[in-house]
């Protein structure tokens, strides 16, 4: 099992034309030329579950408390690769996995993502490829696929959607991977960002 | 060799015949006897002829060829009369008793030198530990039950997978008597050959099984039965009811998805993807075959209720709201042409009403405007015998319509004995009937995925 580091995953799916807040790789704060509030992360091989261990900071707000945060993992984590983001406004939460089954062979997964997520596990799966009738049908399989209607405010484009499960789909046929996590994947009105993306091969 | 055959076998051959009464050898043989059209050749060492049919002192002396070897013998005995069938060029063995592979050690070893077999000779193998299968229209019936207890439903078009030996013959006897028929029943037993995709296949490739209902606990190849499925169900419907757990292959892993996995996997939406309907319990199973082998898929969601008592209508209504249908009311006009054909005192709208008062004609036209006006999907009728102008003749205008009209439809009748016999007049003349509204509104709601997987190989 090896775990992909996350900046190298993100620079494959960039370049595979997934969406992702703006990145940037910092070896000093001047490398860093986006919008505030920014995210600060490590990218490791290690380190998998990075929020427990401060290896991603958020909400960074100033130039100044960045350059101090910046400082401040340098100092936790030597060696190891850091980048920024800008911090994306929130959008509806969801999970997007991809698995390597010894059964079932590659198996997607969609859930409905967010601080509930754990305690309600609303996933369904669907077996790779999926065609675009599975794809709308994952959405309405979800207890809480309503969400999708819009929700507080926060509109959802179906289409795009569907069209983005479709094309991970498509990323797993031809990619070798024992498991996928885009958690979370925000969803707008007009368009998503994946926030977050870990591949172990 | 081809499972198919199991669908014509024109000989059999009972080794382990019994004299006594009671004994395994004995009921299966009644049973063959009673209804099954081709040869019956029995293996006895020592009796000249049980039950009026000449036995055979061995297999080898047997003359001619044999298609089906019924083996009811137990553990070591069954395996040497299986290689005696196999030599002899015997297409399909059914090992009956069981006491092999869920026995230990030493029935392992039976069962895969049973598969030994099965691969040298290319005999196909339904067991062991089979507790029945039953071919209506050739008479076929290793049933273990006697006919006193418990009944065999006739020839028809729904093909039966089970598992559970006894769960499937429970079945088959509770659908017995309701005019809905099989074209086959397999118990898998052990399973050292035949698995339930084999079986699933064979029935795939059979003109005469319009939908194939599985009772399934554990699936082998669970990637080999998915795409088979998805392969049958674009020809026709495939049920299942699936017991115990499933888990995915997986273990533990680090990231989320590896946790989802364990914590929370479902068959569902795989299922689904792969044309399966899932049924919640045997009645819906054999219900969703049922009226996937008889009825239209219903291609929307817009459902017209067709009754002659308030009530029945308002609950149906809400049902299948439930179900995710929508009971939409009739246009301006639909309710116009409508109440011209129904009592004053009726409600032309949806769900549609004719009270009491309502008679044959009256459904007929009803129906018949229902399906002209093109505003609904499917026509969920009421045919309440209670109701002093409705008769049993309204069924040969439901078959009708059931086989000419574009519109599906799926009929509900409540009601004792009188009702009864009239669903089991129904269902031998292909309406798919249900006695309640539970049960119809379910069925309507399999046929709605029936489509939904069918739409996407449309043009």
């Amino acid at each position: 099992m090896t775990i992909v580091p996350e900046l190298e995953f993100k620079i494959m799916l960039s370049d595979l034309n997934f969406k992702m807040p703006r990145r940037f790789l910092i070896n000093s704060p001047e490398d860093y030329s986006g919008s505030f509030p920014a995210v600060l992360k490590v990218s490791s091989e290690a380190i998998t579950h990075k929020t427990e261990v401060g290896a991603v900071m958020g909400d960074i707000k100033t130039m100044r408390n960045f350059k101090e945060t910046f400082k401040e993992m340098k100092r936790k984590f030597p060696g190891e690769t850091i980048y920024s983001e800008e911090m994306a406004k929130k959008g509806v939460e969801v999970i997007i996995g991809l698995v390597k089954d010894q059964q079932f062979g590659k198996l997607i997964l969609f859930g409905i993502g967010g601080f509930y997520s754990e305690l309600i596990r609303d996933v369904t799966f669907k077996r790779i490829p999926i065609d675009r009738f599975d794809s709308e049908d994952l959405l309405e399989e979800l207890k809480f696929g309503r969400v999708f209607e819009g929700y507080r405010g926060l509109k959802v484009n179906r289409e795009i959607l569907v069209d983005l499960l479709l094309k991970i789909s498509d990323f797993a046929v031809k990619t070798e991977f024992s498991q996928i996590d885009f958690n979370p994947v925000f969803l707008y009105e007009d368009g998503y960002l994946i926030i977050d993306a870990k591949m172990v091969i | 060799m081809s499972l198919t055959n199991l669908f014509s076998v024109s000989s059999i051959c009972l080794v382990g015949a019994s004299r006594e009464e009671g004994k395994v050898g004995n009921v299966i043989l009644k049973n063959l006897k009673k209804n099954y059209m081709g040869e019956i050749i029995l293996v006895h060492p020592s009796a000249e002829q049980i039950e009026g049919v000449k036995c055979y002192r061995s297999i080898e002396s047997i003359p001619h060829s044999i298609d089906l070897g019924i083996i009811s013998l137990p553990s070591k005995k069954a395996v040497e009369a299986l290689t005696s069938l196999a030599e002899k060029g015997c297409k399909i063995c059914i090992p009956v008793a069981g006491g092999f592979g869920e026995q230990g050690d030493e029935g392992k070893q039976l069962e895969l030198e049973m598969k030994r077999i099965a691969s040298k000779f290319g005999t196909r193998i339904i067991g062991p530990n089979c507790v029945g299968v039953i071919i209506p229209r050739t008479g076929l019936n290793t049933a273990l039950t006697t006919e006193e207890r418990s009944n065999f439903p006739s020839d028809g078009p729904i093909g039966f997978i089970s598992q559970s030996g006894a769960l499937g013959l429970l079945a088959m006897d509770e659908f017995s008597d309701s005019g809905i028929g099989f074209s086959s029943f397999v118990s898998l037993g052990n399973e050292v050959d035949v698995d339930e995709t084999d079986m699933l296949s064979a029935m795939g490739d059979d003109d005469r099984t319009k939908s194939i209902a599985l009772y399934l606990e554990k699936i082998s190849e669970i990637e080999k039965f998915l795409s088979e499925s998805r392969n049958i169900s674009q020809k026709k419907g495939i049920v299942v009811l699936k017991g115990g757990q499933t888990e995915s292959g997986s273990r533990a892993t680090s990231l989320h998805t590896g946790s989802l996995l364990k914590t929370s996997f479902s068959l569902n939406g795989i299922f689904r993807q792969n044309g399966i309907i899932q049924a919640n319990n045997e009645i819906e199973m054999i219900d969703f075959a049922s009226v996937l082998s008889t009825a239209k898929p219903v291609r929307g969601k817009r459902i017209a209720v067709v009754s002659s008592a308030g009530g029945v209508g308002v609950i149906s209504t809400d049902s299948l709201e439930n179900e995710g249908f929508k009971v939409n009311r009739t246009s301006n006009e639909l309710a116009g042409i409508i109440k011209t054909k129904i009592s004053q005192l009726g409600s032309p709208f949806n769900p549609i009403d004719m009270t009491a008062e309502a008679t044959n004609i009256q459904y007929e036209n009803v129906i018949n405007e229902l399906d002209k006006s093109g505003e609904f999907d499917a026509i969920l009728a009421f045919v309440l015998f209670q109701t002093f102008g409705v008769t049993e003749d309204i069924i040969e205008f439901l078959s009708r319509f059931n086989k000419e009209a574009k519109t599906s439809l799926v009929v509900g009748v409540i009601g004792g004995e009188y009702s009864r016999m009239a669903i089991t007049k129904m269902n031998e003349n292909g309406i798919a009937a249900f006695p309640s509204v539970g049960r119809a509104v379910s069925s309507l709601g399999a046929l709605y995925k029936r489509w939904e997987f069918l739409r996407r190989f449309e043009r």
